[in-house]
């Protein structure tokens, strides 16, 4: 899952991409209010945390203009404003969720998982397929109910996926979505990933179109 | 000292009446005594002239007394032929002297009685008019008392109604205590003005003093809502920075997370640190003492070098026996904060060569960074306000200390970027300061 920071406070950015990326999140980190209103294109991003307080434009600036050019990526506001006014003014503008800092990470995620679920018509925070099922809070992965032990890399393959069922997703869609600027994509990488998933769930797990992408294979 | 109004005008109106009366009195009295007399006189002048006109006719009676008239009628007439023979008398017209010749009036005093005689003398003999004295005084006395019983009558009712019209003129602060009563400590808005025009300058004072005090009040509440505020970023950081370094596996990571933690830790620490200190700067009585700077210059070169070094930055303060200086007396210990506060500034933001000048008339703390867009300039004395892009960590708030310390020694700062690069602050002796 991709996330777009856009955050101006030094340690606040740094602390959360270190914490989402550990929990499993890929994230690109922006520290201005311009960067980030172009920003948001760069990359396919399913979700967005954005702090209120931006230098260059303001927080409730750039999501207005996002919301304005069509973009509807769920935005999680973050802000050191508790006003009930600030709060109704970001939902108001377009964003999805808000945190009050000082927020928990945990918490971060949890919301930002959410909005991804909601976003994409699961209810359930379970993903299920087959004998599969991914727990994506705490990143655990079961097969048949016994639990497989997967690398945070794997683990991100499966639930974008699962996310996905029914979809044949392109090897360059998959490296957007697993990769931040951060991490140089390795050659070839994402079909180890696909390997290695196919022998800890299955060979049938994951089907390979060829030419196009990977899907899920067919339900049992 | 507690007084009642009330009282103090009965007091002052009975002070400033009561001799007014007796004085009116007193004019009264002489004025009544003048016309009464004139009055009379004239009366005795006319009946001696009338008595004088029968003279002829009263030769020939043989018995001069005239008969007796009640106890006493206050009166008294006489009548002498040119003999100084008696041809008319009354009982108290007895004692009446002859004065053959004599036109005009005399005093005298018999039976413990005063009189006024008047006589009229010519060629058919004379006549005296007398009367007594006590019968004028008796009228003058009786005008007095008249105006007297007036006076005690009228002055209850004058006090009666100086006694409603001050509780009537009072009203209204009534109405302002009970307002004053249920008012918020924030409340701004004015007293009316609907009392006795006296009192316009006290409403105004506290109508004055109301909106200072609402103006503190909110200034003191946006300081605390900013400062407030301003703690919530360092602590989400270090909130953040911890919850990872829990969370991450590696070590190294985790090293730098503890890192990151420690320095918004150092944030939060200076940020509460120049929050203390502003409040101190607003709050504080400063103190006026003589200013030993270049003992002041030696705890800034203590103070000072350690950043400097850190940042890569050379340091020129003036050399140790400096005395030139705009100010001669002033709180040593918030001067001292304010110095540090524009070297911190000019160390952390600004960078190469930072100086420290002063001469009689200014101080100028200069750097060689990249300065502040002009755009910015007034922007960055604002409490809390950060440039954009910042990558040191501060409060916001050197500057409103540095400027507040200014404006108490009368001392006004201004900041402009210098043309061969970088940013230099200037303090100079404020108008009139």
């Amino acid at each position: 899952m991709r996330v777009l920071i856009i955050e101006d406070d030094e340690l606040i950015g740094d602390g959360l991409q270190a914490g989402l990326s550990a929990l499993g999140f890929a994230c690109d980190w922006l520290r201005d209010g311009k960067q980030g209103l172009a920003g948001i294109g760069a990359a396919p991003y399913d979700a967005v945390v954005l702090d209120l307080g931006l230098p260059g434009m303001d927080g409730l600036a750039v999501l207005a203009a996002w919301r304005r050019s069509g973009r509807s990526e769920p935005v999680l506001l973050l802000t050191a404003r508790d006003a009930v006014d600030d709060r109704i003014r970001g939902l108001d503008s377009g964003a999805d969720d808000y945190l009050v800092k000082p927020f928990a990470l945990g918490e971060v995620a949890a919301r930002l998982r959410a909005l991804v679920r909601r976003r994409s018509g699961h209810s359930t925070p379970l993903l299920q397929h087959c004998r599969v099922s991914f727990d994506p809070a705490a990143r655990r992965a079961t097969l048949d109910g016994a639990a497989v032990e997967l690398s945070a890399r794997e683990l991100a393959l499966l639930e974008l996926l699962l996310g996905n069922k029914g979809r044949v997703l392109r090897r360059e869609q998959i490296e957007e979505k697993l990769y931040d600027w951060a991490h140089e994509v390795e050659s070839n990488a994402i079909e180890v990933y696909v390997h290695h998933l196919r022998k800890k769930l299955g060979s049938d797990f994951i089907k390979t179109r060829r030419g196009i992408g990977y899907t899920l294979g067919d339900e049992a | 000292m507690s007084y009642s109004l009330r009282g103090t005008l009965i007091r002052s109106l009975l002070k400033v009446v009561t001799p007014l009366w007796l004085v009116a009195c007193a004019l009264l009295a002489f004025h009544a005594w003048h016309e009464v007399n004139e009055l009379y006189e004239e009366q005795q002048t006319l009946f001696a002239r009338q008595l004088y006109g029968t003279l002829p006719t009263l030769g020939a009676r043989n018995e001069p007394q005239l008969p007796q008239v009640g106890d006493s009628d206050h009166q008294a007439v006489a009548a002498w032929n040119r003999g100084g023979q008696l041809l008319l008398v009354d009982s108290d017209g007895l004692q009446l002297d002859a004065r053959p010749g004599y036109t005009g009036f005399a005093s005298l005093r018999q039976h413990d009685e005063d009189w006024r005689v008047y006589y009229l003398s010519g060629e058919a003999g004379s006549v005296a008019v007398a009367q007594e004295m006590s019968e004028r005084w008796e009228m003058i006395g009786g005008l007095l008392l008249t105006q007297g019983l007036l006076w005690l009558l009228l002055l209850p009712f004058a006090l009666l109604a100086l006694w409603w019209a001050v509780g009537r003129g009072l009203a209204p602060l009534a109405h302002i205590r009970d307002q004053l009563q249920q008012r918020a400590p924030d409340d701004a808005t004015p007293l009316p003005r609907e009392v006795p025009s006296e009192l316009h300058t006290l409403i105004d004072a506290m109508n004055d003093l109301i909106e200072r005090m609402a103006q503190t009040l909110q200034r003191e509440r946006r300081f605390t809502a900013d400062a407030a505020h301003e703690l919530r970023s360092p602590l989400a950081a270090m909130r953040v920075q911890a919850e990872v370094a829990q969370l991450v596996q590696d070590p190294l990571q985790r090293e730098r997370a503890l890192q990151q933690l420690m320095s918004g830790v150092d944030r939060s620490s200076h940020l509460l640190a120049q929050l203390l200190a502003l409040s101190r700067v607003e709050a504080e009585q400063q103190q006026h003492e003589a200013l030993d700077w270049p003992l002041l210059l030696q705890e800034l070169g203590e103070a000072v070098p350690g950043l400097a070094a850190s940042h890569h930055v050379t340091l020129r303060l003036p050399p140790a026996g400096h005395t030139q200086w705009p100010l001669q007396h002033g709180d040593r210990t918030l001067l001292l904060l304010m110095l540090r506060n524009l070297l911190d500034n000019a160390i952390r933001y600004g960078g190469g060569t930072v100086s420290l000048e002063a001469d009689a008339t200014r101080i100028c703390v200069s750097d060689e960074g990249e300065g502040v867009a002009e755009a910015l300039l007034d922007k960055v004395r604002e409490r809390f306000y950060r440039p954009p892009g910042q990558q040191q960590t501060g409060s916001g708030l050197g500057l409103s200390i540095v400027e507040r310390i200014a404006a108490l020694h009368g001392l006004q700062l201004s900041l402009h970027n210098r043309n061969g690069g970088g940013l230099q602050a200037v303090l100079t002796r404020g108008h009139g300061g």
